[in-house]
């Protein structure tokens, strides 16, 4: 790899091309080789990420004003008209001209009527697919954020404990929602709670709680069902890392690692079933 | 002609769905509403007209995106913005010395800052910037886009966010 050698770090280009993902197969590895031993590159990779994510919220900005799609459909469909129109006038009498105009603009004006009717349904669906596309985007970079900053040395959680009993009394009073943690046992072994933190997701708080399996680091964020308008579809992963989603009738989690998807499920089982115990307790 | 209809409705089907991502493109280069939507409104009359020439399996988004910029670069602010950059090339462009600014975590959870920082990026780096991180293009495409080699589109992607960190570092001073 010339990109990187253990003296001279990830070169300010080959850092932006790994995150954007324009690496061929074996630089990206090798890359992702040399983080794993590399707590500097890292920590730029990570603060790149973050600004590269922020940047497409932000740049997403101007939104087009509500009749600017009728203006445009119409303007198309003039265009689109046009050319065909024209071949007819040039050879009837002028009479003939009109009424043949008038025969065809009552012809096309159904199919055109439905074609610009079809257009408006097309667009708002995909307006509505692309807002919802990019909001799971921008949802999962920026869960995928959150779970980097937790692997750097620079991020301490504000509670450290394994203790189910530390952990959540010390929510209380700091989220607008409760929840459940589930009982060790009820945890597969080698699952391990490792601490929590209060976050923001999408600017809605949210608790984090950090597990490890197998060694991995695994970020799990719950959030309130009530307070997200809209359920956004995540993808199943992003760069290299599963996120896994799971809703109980009160909450929303979310799990973000690189550990194996089966594991990472079984972590998400025994925390729903232990919020259908807060659901039978209330 | 049943050929033409066709055409023009998988036209609509590959642009339409474009429209608000080209609306978007179109504000941050223009600065404004009129202006976007005209610039808009031309861009699709003129790639419906040329949609013959686009090849299919080739990448119909960078088409259209190149169109609407050749398309804004005739344009009275398209002819003001690129002489600007013609002029000061490498105004805002940054040391390399000194620590790497990526050394430094920021908090990027102020929306309005980031806007501010954007807004005073050069246009020639945040339009680079922005077919990237917001459109999620690729480099070779926005190379074709910007009608610039692929090394000059990874080196004002790099200057875009080198210059873009420093301005949040400024902006958000000690809050850091």
């Amino acid at each position: 790899m010339n990109q990187t050698t253990p003296t001279n770090h990830l070169d300010p280009d080959h850092l932006n091309a790994f995150i954007d993902g324009e690496l061929p197969p074996v630089e990206q590895l090798g890359i992702e080789q040399h983080l794993t031993t590399c707590h500097a590159c890292t920590l730029r990779i990570l603060s790149a990420t973050q600004l590269k994510a922020a940047t497409a919220r932000a740049g997403q900005r101007f939104a087009p004003p509500p009749d600017a799609l009728a203006r445009l459909t119409a303007q198309l469909h003039a265009q689109q008209a046009t050319p065909e129109q024209r071949p007819q006038t040039n050879q009837q009498p002028q009479d003939e001209t009109k009424k043949a105009a008038r025969i065809y603009s009552m012809a096309s004006f159904r199919p055109a009527a439905w074609a610009a009717l079809a257009a408006a349904i097309l667009l708002t669906i995909s307006l509505l697919g692309w807002r919802q596309l990019h909001q799971s985007n921008t949802l999962a970079a920026e869960l995928l954020d959150q779970h980097l900053f937790t692997l750097s040395n620079a991020a301490t959680p504000q509670v450290i404990s394994a203790d189910r009993h530390t952990v959540k009394p010390w929510f209380q009073g700091r989220l607008p929602f409760s929840f459940n943690l589930p009982d060790a046992t009820a945890l597969l072994p080698d699952t391990t709670l490792k601490g929590a933190d209060l976050t923001y997701l999408n600017g809605q708080p949210a608790a984090l709680l950090l597990f490890t399996i197998h060694k991995h680091e695994v970020s799990v964020f719950l959030t309130q069902r009530s307070t997200s308008p809209t359920l956004v579809t995540l993808p199943s992963s992003r760069a290299g890392f599963t996120l896994h989603t799971a809703t109980t009738p009160d909450l929303r989690i979310v799990a973000v690692s690189d550990v194996n998807p089966a594991d990472l499920d079984n972590l998400i089982a025994a925390l729903v079933k232990a919020q259908a115990s807060l659901q039978i307790s209330k | 002609m049943p050929s033409a209809t066709t055409r023009s409705a998988d036209f609509e089907q590959l642009a339409l769905p474009l429209f608000a991502s080209l609306y978007n493109h179109a504000f941050w280069l223009t600065r404004n509403q009129a202006e976007a939507e005209d610039l808009v409104q031309e861009t699709f009359s003129k790639a419906l007209r040329a949609f013959d020439n686009f090849q299919p399996g080739t990448n119909f988004k960078a088409w259209i995106f190149r169109i609407l910029r050749n398309t804004f670069l005739t344009t009275r602010t398209g002819i003001a913005t690129s002489r600007t950059v013609e002029d000061h090339p490498y105004t805002l462009d940054t040391i390399a010395a000194g620590p790497t600014p990526e050394d430094t975590l920021i908090r990027l959870d102020n929306q309005a800052t980031l806007h501010a920082a954007l807004e005073r990026l050069q246009p020639q780096l945040r339009e680079a910037l922005l077919l990237c991180d917001v459109e999620e293009i690729k480099y070779k495409d926005i190379a074709v886009i910007l009608d610039v080699p692929i090394g000059t589109v990874m080196s004002r992607i790099s200057r875009a966010r080198r210059t873009l960190r420093q301005l949040l570092q400024s902006q958000l001073g000690e809050s850091l």
